[in-house]
């Protein structure tokens, strides 16, 4: 369960062959309790667990909508007779539900579909996307599957999987490619299928921290050359920044570029006593969460983007501009160095 | 739906969330809400008024109504739907990247 009483939700994603269903099996043997899964129809062969449901993934293009603006259907089925069955007693309590997309699938329609359907927001929370690469064949996958570079980009959580079948430097070079499309992703080298704490909801509340032994925004060296026509830039702030500002320039950002902000993820200090939780896939902004104090790992203010074609500099000038506008006269924003 | 007003509510946008709950408990949400709208429709009419459109808060506040020099207003629900149908009034893209919009918004008055 969450903070606010919801069910967890864990999407667990990944290209075909990279690992999902190891991983996810070898959860369920340590934390079955309470766990619910929903597994494609063409995936998680050998899934042994009592609360599995099959759904034949079904994306449903909203009118006017871009793709992250997809509802799946099949989800919002599955998850209601989940909620069904658990309140009529059926099944045992829930506190937790894995979602295992199959290996071509987009991540963000799912996070869409729970955020705005109706009666799932109430119900259930993303806690964290989790996505799967392969070490062996990560290098021409992420060439040359715009999935597999969508679902990284998407992730809160990247296991490199097959760690042991490979070179350390192949290893390496994998995580360095991670680390160029997405710098906020936590990044788990997986050796014989270890690794599948990253799947815990309580991951979830680490979601707009940054990965582990960085400092907030701080590029890695690795990330130097950034892949291709994605960049990303880490903003820090002169002093606590206007929430009413801050959301009319995002809303009025995701509706012109929405397509080319990829990812957005950072820790906001709003002048309160703990920071806000920024969590943007591509159009789906994630409900703020408020923290009642810094975590112990983060004490400043940033957020990181991720765009595609789109100067960063404009970004940083853009928002710098809209919150003078909105009242913080003396507030300068600057790229982490 | 609110019973006194018959107001509609589908969804709250994320930015007009309260975000903290316990503002709600110790009764200070509405104020706080208030508080956050004004300053939230004072930039937005600053924003909108390089497109040649004006944006006030219906009687209940809840509601945006967006107007064009030509007197035509249409009533929105929240800044999500605000956005476009405001691009659709001005006839163009609102980008809040374009260089003449943060010129504009520079030589405001201060806040």
């Amino acid at each position: 369960m969450t903070a606010t009483g919801r069910r967890a939700v864990t999407v667990l994603s990944g290209f075909l062959g990279s690992g999902k269903t190891t991983l996810l099996r070898r959860y369920l043997a340590g934390h079955g309790a309470g766990v619910a899964v929903i597994i494609n129809e063409f995936g998680a062969v050998g899934v042994d667990h009592h609360l599995v449901r099959m759904v034949e993934e079904q994306p449903v293009l909203l009118r006017g909508g871009c793709v992250c603006c997809t509802r799946r259907e099949d989800l919002v089925r599955a998850l209601r007779d989940l909620l069904d069955l658990e309140q009529s007693g059926a099944l045992p309590p829930i506190s937790h539900v894995m979602i295992e997309t199959s290996g071509i699938a987009d991540p963000v329609p799912v996070l869409f579909t729970i955020g705005t359907d109706p009666v799932l927001q109430h119900h259930f929370a993303p806690a964290s996307v989790v996505v799967t690469l392969d070490a062996l064949n990560a290098a021409g996958q992420v060439e040359r599957q715009p999935d597999v570079r969508k679902q990284i980009i998407a992730a809160d959580w990247v296991v490199v999987t097959k760690a042991d079948l490979a070179p350390f430097e192949t290893v390496s070079r994998c995580r360095m490619r991670v680390r160029q499309l997405n710098p906020t992703a936590r990044i788990t080298v997986s050796r014989l299928g270890d690794g599948s704490d990253a799947l815990a909801p309580a991951q979830g509340t680490v979601r707009g921290l940054p990965p582990d032994g960085d400092a907030p925004g701080a590029p890695h060296a690795e990330t130097a050359a950034p892949h291709g026509e994605v960049q990303s830039i880490a903003l820090g702030f002169s002093a606590p920044l206007d929430w009413s500002a801050f959301g009319v320039w995002l809303g009025m950002l995701l509706q012109a570029r929405g397509p080319d902000v990829l990812r957005i993820k950072g820790l906001l200090d709003i002048g309160e006593a703990g920071p806000v939780v920024m969590n943007v896939a591509q159009h789906v902004v994630h409900p703020p969460e408020h923290l009642t104090a810094w975590p112990a790992d983060a004490d400043c203010s940033y957020l990181v983007f991720i765009t595609r074609g789109i100067d960063p500099a404009c970004i940083a000038d853009s928002l710098e501009t809209f919150q003078r506008a909105g009242g913080r006269t003396g507030l300068s924003v600057r790229e982490l160095a | 739906m609110c019973v006194l007003c018959g107001q509609m509510f589908t969804e709250i946008h994320w930015s007009e969330r309260l975000l903290d709950p316990e503002t709600v408990s110790r009764g200070a949400g509405e104020t706080i809400r208030r508080q956050g709208r004004h300053a939230r429709t004072r930039l937005l009419g600053k924003v909108l008024a390089h497109y040649g459109l004006d944006v006030s808060d219906d009687w209940s506040a809840m509601n945006y109504v967006v107007g064009n020099r030509k007197g035509t207003q249409q009533v929105v629900g929240s800044v999500a739907e605000l956005w476009p149908t405001a691009a659709k009034m001005a006839g163009r893209a609102l980008d809040p990247l374009d260089p003449a919009l943060l010129q504009r918004l520079r030589a405001e008055p201060e806040a």
